[in-house]
């Protein structure tokens, strides 16, 4: 029963292939399906106990699944995101391949999530990505097909370092099993060849991970996408890298290199989205800046700011494909994605859209009392570092200041017209934000209350969204020039080459 | 202990190919290159293990010897076969790419693309 829930999907997949007239239906059924399997695995306790072993091979040999916190977490996440796209795309009347390639990324996302071995994670890692390529370019425009090419070298080069890391492991410890590489590295953590691994292996992931310097594909691609692919590749794909970067975080003493690739993320990725003119390639940028908070909160090493990082990969998936949605429905409705242009177009954004933009920006920000501000408030407290509380505090405000140019959409004319389904996803998403903080209480309570019943909390969030909206303005007429050039393919490349030799010397100082 | 000759091949490939995806603009070259940098990480997965008193993991009824270990030689066989898949699918992107604008210097095509910023969504 174990199996099933990652492979159901790719059976979908091939069902639709064959009769594509009932992708819609096959698409219900694939849900229904996954939320039983889900209910069951919960329900049977399969999430507590130990990790399965698949076709009767030994643990080291065999591919291990494991149902743990982490995996559950980003389970549910994959399934929720699935559903609101599925109800965003009801009405669009996609050709059946559009749901072939979604069948196969949910289900590559939900192993993803399970597997506990490194080689099979670089297997899946591909298929996921060479779904990403073809749904970026689902339209044939020669702008997406150029930004998929270079996301496409791009990461087919960190995954050739990745799979030298995997060598350079298999070599030494005979397994790539997570739990047996923790126990084989555990006595020689100074060993050159576990340097020399953990930097291929956290070069190679951060690549799809979406960590500014190694990560130069991603505002293009997501900002080309057709918006249900660009609210996919910010919220789920991204995060699987994330996953994976928990993993290997488990294994490697990586709290250092985190810190530093989470702050050099956070700052730059906000800093060029204030800049960003261009709404969706601004929410692309404030997603390297979001993976900021996740790496921040992962290199803080304890387990109260682990939790904080689960909180906020789910919190971010959840409000970063509601604002890629809604955005993409205006864009698509005005025929460009420039605010000035938006604006300046007398366009009257849909009364859906609307609401839904105001839940996104005020979750992004971090106010009380929607999911941004629970996960960040776990975070910050478990932050012991004035200085690292201080950098979080700055990326917030940088993150208010980039979100200050989504308020005057907020007063634009309304009208009711978006189709009925896709007010439904934008309900289903927005119910995620705003019941976010209770389901957090009731499932982690003590945490939970201890960051609910300090006030700095609700004052730093306040001033940090305040300061941020102020500052927009201060700032909005100033000329700031970032260089663009980075985002060229060569450019890519060579920082990936330059982020290894980082992460590499970083590991040696941590 | 030395370097076996393979790795060493290897490492010398992967930074060819680093250098040919990085300062070649022509897309094919590009797409060679990155077929090389694949290429190094299977002989580096598959020549770990060389040694010459060991055969190639292939039995043979009634026959007792030494054979290299058969995981990472199954895990390089699905790595070939992806890497296969990506390339086969950026060359299908070079190709539509091409047909717009009748130029595999990918300078040019960022240009072209630049120059098409105007064009208006569906």
């Amino acid at each position: 029963m174990i199996i099933a829930l990652p492979l159901s999907r790719f059976v979908f997949a091939g069902i639709t292939v064959l009769a594509g007239r009932w992708s819609k239906q096959l698409l219900l059924a694939a849900h229904l399906l996954d939320l039983g399997l889900i209910l069951a695995l919960i329900l049977t306790g399969a999430t507590a106990g130990s990790p399965v072993t698949l076709g009767g091979w030994g643990s080291g040999i065999g591919i291990t699944l494991a149902f743990d916190d982490v995996s559950m977490t980003f389970l549910l996440l994959a399934l929720t995101l699935s559903i609101a796209i599925s109800l965003y795309v009801w009405s669009d009347g996609h050709r059946p391949h559009f749901y072939v390639l979604l069948h196969f990324l949910i289900g590559a996302c939900y192993a993803l999530s399970a597997t506990q071995d490194l080689f099979n994670a670089y297997i899946l890692f591909e298929l996921l990505t060479l779904v990403s390529f073809l749904l970026v370019g689902y339209e044939r425009r020669p702008k997406q097909i150029w930004a998929s090419l270079r996301y496409m070298i791009m990461s087919s080069f960190g995954m050739g370092l990745f799979l030298l890391g995997v060598a350079v492991v298999y070599y030494h410890t005979r397994t790539l099993n997570i739990d047996h590489l923790m126990a084989a590295v555990a006595g020689q953590l100074d060993a050159s060849w576990v340097r020399l691994a953990a930097a291929l292996l956290v070069a190679g992931i951060a690549v799809k991970a979406g960590v500014f310097t190694f990560s130069l594909w991603l505002p293009d691609a997501h900002s080309r996408a057709v918006p249900a692919v660009s609210a996919l590749l910010s919220g789920l794909v991204i995060k699987m890298g994330v996953v994976e970067l928990f993993r290997l975080g488990d294994i490697f003493p990586l709290d250092l290199v985190y810190t530093v690739l989470g702050v050099t993320t956070g700052l730059i990725g906000a800093l060029y989205a204030i800049r960003s003119m261009d709404l969706k390639r601004m929410l692309a940028f404030s997603t390297l800046s979001q993976i900021g908070y996740i790496l921040i909160a992962l290199g803080a090493g304890s387990p109260a700011a682990r939790l904080g990082a689960l909180d906020y990969a789910v919190a971010h998936g959840l409000f970063k494909a509601l604002l890629f949605l809604a955005i993409g429905e205006i864009a698509r409705r005005v025929g460009s994605s420039n605010v000035h242009r938006m604006l300046a177009s007398g366009i009257q954004v849909p009364r859906a859209a609307r609401w839904a933009i105001l839940f996104g920006l005020l979750s992004i920000v971090g106010l009380p009392p929607f999911a941004g501000f629970a996960a960040k408030g776990v975070i910050e407290s478990s932050l012991h570092s004035g200085l690292m509380h201080g950098l979080l505090v700055v990326i917030s405000v940088g993150t208010a200041m980039s979100f200050a140019k989504f308020l005057p959409l907020l007063r634009a004319v309304c009208t009711s017209c978006t189709p009925r389904s896709r007010t439904m996803s934008y309900i289903w998403l927005s119910t995620g934000i705003a019941s976010f903080l209770p389901l957090a209480l009731w499932g982690t309570p003590a945490t939970m209350t201890i960051v609910l019943g300090q006030w700095p909390v609700y004052v730093e969030a306040l001033l940090a969204a305040a300061l941020g909206f102020g500052l927009f303005r201060f700032v909005q007429g100033r000329k700031l020039v970032l260089p663009s050039r980075v985002f060229r393919l060569e450019e890519g490349v060579l920082v990936i080459v330059a982020g290894f030799f980082a992460v590499w010397l970083l590991y040696g100082l941590g | 202990m030395s370097a076996p000759i393979g790795i060493i091949v290897a490492v010398l490939l992967f930074g060819i190919g680093i250098l040919g995806l990085i300062l070649r603009r022509d897309l094919v070259i590009k797409l060679l290159a990155l077929g090389l940098i694949n290429s190094s990480s299977i002989l580096c997965l598959v020549s770990l293990d060389r040694r010459p008193d060991v055969s190639p993991p292939i039995l043979v009824p009634g026959v007792e010897f030494a054979i290299v270990d058969p995981l990472p030689q199954a895990m390089v066989l699905s790595a070939i076969v992806i890497n296969f898949a990506i390339l086969a699918l950026a060359l299908v992107f070079v190709m539509r790419l091409v047909e717009r604008y009748h130029t595999t210097d990918s300078l040019r095509i960022e240009h072209e693309i630049e120059r098409d910023r105007e064009e208006v969504a569906p």
